[in-house]
């Protein structure tokens, strides 16, 4: 790869993608393919899906990359987050819904199960309960929950504003407080 | 807020952070990369695009006031175009007299 590729900024490698550079592309590719597939994960809680998500919308940002336009002042994570975020809702959408469990299979205080096993469905317990919150609600909480992500462009990724984000996120908690209350 | 309730915050705060994360292939990005090589990139431009694209090409930092500007000098060129053109009466007997010309010839 040319010396220099790598500090280019993503809007000048939009620019270069644009003009159907493979070198911008995949410098953009390496930049941020772990950070989008971070949140395809947290929506889809299945790597290959996940990976299938990421790698779709980057190959078409290849094919089609007229649709980012620079002059609308948005940061390219911005809104490539949108089109991630979009994907994986338009998946589950897709996808058959899971039924939650209506009972609680919780460990009884002797201790039978061992803490993995524990931990185990307390997570699984907490990836449904988050599937099966509002769209915004869970979008709210997945944005957030990244750490390289700002409540401010979590805000912008959703089109709303932060008190609004904030709200979201709040009313999220509260639902996860009240069905996760046996495992808190 | 009680305590307990501080307790139960705390703990979904901390099961949040830690969710289930597998992390991806490490060749994730490679096969991107390797899959774009092979795909042609859509070239389609639209006429809002396109007029854009002359824009840039041009280099007309305000098109608005560019146009308007040649619009202002056409007319200020217009109004100081010396009134030399021969009035309509003149120009018709100039035809006339081409045409009788033409007929004593015959």
């Amino acid at each position: 790869m040319a010396v220099g590729w790598s500090e280019k900024d993503d809007h000048e490698l939009l620019t270069l993608i644009q003009a159907g550079s493979h070198y911008a592309f995949e410098v953009l590719v390496r930049r941020y393919t772990e950070r989008f597939y971070r949140l395809a994960y947290r929506y889809v809680q299945n790597k290959e899906t996940a990976e299938d998500i990421v790698q779709d919308a980057f190959l078409k940002l290849w094919q089609d990359p007229g649709k980012w336009q620079s002059e609308r002042n948005n940061k390219f994570t911005t809104w490539f987050y949108r089109i991630v975020v979009n994907r994986c809702l338009d998946w589950q959408k897709k996808k058959r819904p899971q039924a939650l469990e209506d009972e609680l299979s919780l460990p009884d205080e002797g201790g039978t199960l061992d803490a993995a096993i524990m931990r185990r469905q307390e997570q699984d317990r907490l990836e449904q309960e988050i599937a099966a919150l509002p769209e915004r609600q869970r979008t709210a909480l997945n944005l957030c929950f990244d750490e390289e992500l700002s409540n401010q462009e979590a805000a912008a990724v959703m089109g709303v504003r932060l008190k609004a984000l904030q709200s979201l996120i709040m009313r999220a908690k509260a639902t996860l407080r009240e069905r996760m209350r046996a495992y808190l | 807020m009680s305590d307990m309730q501080n307790q139960k915050d705390k703990k979904l705060e901390a099961l949040l952070q830690s969710r289930r994360f597998e992390p991806a292939s490490p060749d994730l990005a490679e096969r991107i990369v390797l899959q774009a090589r092979g795909m042609p990139q859509n070239q389609k431009v639209s006429l809002a695009q396109w007029i854009r694209q002359l824009f840039a090409e041009f280099h007309l930092p305000r098109p608005a006031y560019v146009l308007a500007g040649a619009l202002m000098f056409g007319i200020a060129v217009g109004l100081n175009a010396p009134l030399d053109t021969t009035p309509e009466e003149a120009d018709s007997a100039y035809v006339q007299s081409f045409l009788y010309a033409d007929e004593g010839l015959l």
